[in-house]
């Protein structure tokens, strides 16, 4: 008998998604699929706003990551009012830079604590009953507290320059609209009310620590796990180094050959093509020149660290030679690692926000350019999830008549069919009944993207998960449905 | 518990979306009161999270108020919240008694907590309340008030 399962929603990501397994009649897998099917579409609902309610309205988008919707959208209304990234004020580009890390530190928090560490803590077959943040603060509550005090601080740094934590008002276009204050730094770095920046590095070295000896008690796991070939994209600056904020754009196959060789982010359209299927709403963005079949890439902490030539800080470079070494500085294709990559992201920003905090410059009232207006804009950041683009057309009266938005988790679509595909072939093919650990697994291997699905299909509203066991006949014979 | 600084204000949690109809009634209700500075600290959230059961452990009372899909008798629901564990929760989406729980469990602080829950009725993409809402916001805000010169007498007396 043939069987289909299907695991809908997906718990611990960010919106929800829908996965089918198809067993044939000997109970072997013969495919799978990763489906998102809510769409709302917010590329269309923006179109006929004006412009300056662009960075404004697409944070809505997600109350996990709304900075990273906002400051790309920022970006690309720059370009509207004729202002590049290079000719921001100083004070206005390193404000965009700070927030952007405590956006992307405090994200990574939670999912690190709060999603990831469940799995890694209890194993990826463990019961229900422990894969959930109850667990870990019952058996590890300093891990739990550290979390919930990493993610505050992330908070707080938005909240101080956007003025809310989420859905703020922070970029304007051409600048920013505030500046941070004396009592506002102090706030991060004397560490009389919340724990400091000092604090927050020192935490990132421990949960770094933390991975290294889950690693050396499970390597086989990590190496293993939904491992399979893949390119990898990101952002890097001038010298080929990590970059978040604003950067080129490089990408290179599952060898580490250059697929991308550093080109403009304003050059995107040259380079990528967006493809579709029937079973899911959300694209498959590929390299044209590569084609459909081989141009998918990773997107996020792991290809970020697989694509850079180092990271400039110190202390997360050190760890991302540590990371490297373990592959003999080969391309890292390994899913669970990116759990790893995530972590030397944490202390990367980290680093930079105190770099940052000592910088008078971000005290500055300095914060608006202005230039000659244009018709196109385009944005393109590192979100915590990966490479994130905002694109936007607009009339002479500054109205947006087209809106094209390439989301993170939309890049690694492909990469979680993957792992989706791995699993499937792997853990459940052929062992006869459908364990709740089993379906976890599949979980786990979504979750090491930390999918926002909500952004991926710009859906409004909730997404429920569900699995489906079905026979050759297209017949529903089981099912599981999970809240989200 | 210590001297808390924030001394005897009631932290207020508002929780929805304005953008979504009936979802605005939690953002509603605390804006109501968000004049009486000596008496509350108000917040807003899109849905609680991981990081609100350490903001709750700085107050001695907290009201979480929300809209409801519920019907109940007179339009909306208080009462007085327990610490559960849910096991169906996702990281992004807190219930008021988890939040309370991993305030207990992790910081060793019970805050005494209630949850006014205002029936809706429509959650699409709409500006304003219903009708509905609307009457059912207003019995709440009354009734609130009720309770609230309880609460204040029960303060002064103390």
């Amino acid at each position: 008998m043939k069987k289909k399962i299907t695991i809908d929603p997906v718990t611990r990501v960010e919106g929800h998604g829908r996965v089918t397994i198809h067993l044939d009649e000997y109970g072997k897998v013969e495919d799978s699929f990763f489906h998102i099917v809510e769409f709302r579409g917010f590329e269309r609902f923006i179109q006929g706003h004006p412009y300056w309610e662009a960075p404004v309205l697409v944070q809505r988008l997600c109350g996990i990551c709304p900075v990273s919707h906002h400051l790309a959208a920022a970006k690309a209304i720059d370009q509207l009012v004729g202002v590049d990234p290079e000719d921001l004020s100083p004070a206005a580009f390193k404000l965009r830079k700070l927030m952007h890390y405590g956006q992307i530190f405090q994200s990574h928090a939670l999912h690190f604590f709060y999603l990831a560490s469940p799995d890694l803590l209890f194993g990826v077959d463990a019961p229900v009953e422990k894969r959930n943040v109850f667990a870990v603060a019952i058996e590890n509550k300093e891990l739990a507290k550290k979390g919930i005090l990493m993610r505050k601080f992330g908070q707080e740094i938005i909240q101080a320059i956007a003025g809310k934590k989420i859905h703020g008002v922070a970029a304007v276009p051409g600048g920013m609209h505030k500046t941070m204050d004396q009592k506002e730094r102090d706030y991060f770095l004397n560490g009389k009310d919340i724990p400091n920046i000092n604090t927050m590095i020192e935490w990132s070295q421990e949960i770094i620590e933390f991975i290294k000896s889950y690693h050396e008690k499970n390597r086989n796991l990590m190496d293993t796990f939904a491992a399979f070939p893949s390119g990898h994209l990101g952002m890097v600056d001038d010298l080929g180094n990590m970059e978040l904020y604003h950067g080129k754009l490089r990408a290179i196959d599952s060898e580490g050959i250059i697929t991308l060789p550093d080109v403009s982010t304003d050059d995107y359209q040259k380079y990528f093509l967006e493809g579709v299927e029937r079973w899911s709403y959300m694209k498959f963005p590929y390299l044209k020149e590569v084609g459909r079949e081989k141009g998918w890439n990773r997107v996020g902490p792991l290809a970020r660290v697989n694509i850079c030539n180092a990271i400039p800080t110190p202390l997360a470079e050190k760890e991302r030679q540590a990371f490297i070494a373990f592959t003999g500085k080969k391309v890292n294709n390994s899913t669970l690692y990116s759990h790893w990559a995530r972590l030397i992201e944490i202390l990367h920003c980290a680093e930079m926000m105190r770099d940052l905090l000592h910088d008078d410059e971000i005290m500055s009232s300095d914060l608006v350019r202005e230039g000659k207006p244009r018709l196109e804009g385009i944005g393109i950041i590192e979100a915590p999830r990966g490479t994130l683009t905002h694109h936007y057309q607009v009339d002479e009266k500054g109205m947006i008549t087209r809106c094209n938005l390439i989301v993170s988790t939309t890049h690694n679509n492909e990469a979680m069919n993957h792992a989706v595909r791995w699993v499937a072939n792997n853990v459940i093919s052929q062992k006869g009944t459908i364990t709740d650990g089993m379906l976890n697994q599949v979980e786990v291997a979504i979750r090491a993207y930390d999918p926002c699905l909500s952004c991926a299909t710009q859906a409004l509203g909730q997404m429920p998960l569900r699995v489906e066991l079905i026979n050759h006949k297209g017949e529903l014979i089981d099912e599981r449905i999970k809240n989200g | 518990m210590n001297e808390l600084k924030t001394g005897s204000r009631i932290l207020m949690i508002g929780i929805g979306n304005n953008g979504r109809s009936d979802d605005a009634l939690g953002w509603k209700f605390v804006d109501e009161f968000s004049n009486l500075e000596d008496l509350f600290d108000i917040e807003h959230r899109y849905q609680l999270q991981i990081e609100d059961a350490l903001l709750i452990t700085e107050y001695k009372k907290v009201i979480f108020v929300d809209a409801s899909h519920k019907e109940y008798e007179n339009g909306f629901s208080f009462y007085k919240c327990t610490p559960a564990r849910t096991e169906a929760f996702t990281t992004h989406k807190l219930e008021p008694e988890t939040v309370l729980w991993l305030a207990n469990d992790l910081f060793n602080q019970s805050p005494e907590v209630y949850v006014m829950a205002i029936c809706g009725v429509n959650w699409e993409l709409h500006q304003g309340l219903t009708d509905t809402a609307q009457k059912n916001f207003e019995s709440a805000v009354s009734f609130f008030m009720g309770w609230l010169n309880k609460e204040t007498f029960r303060f002064s007396t103390q």
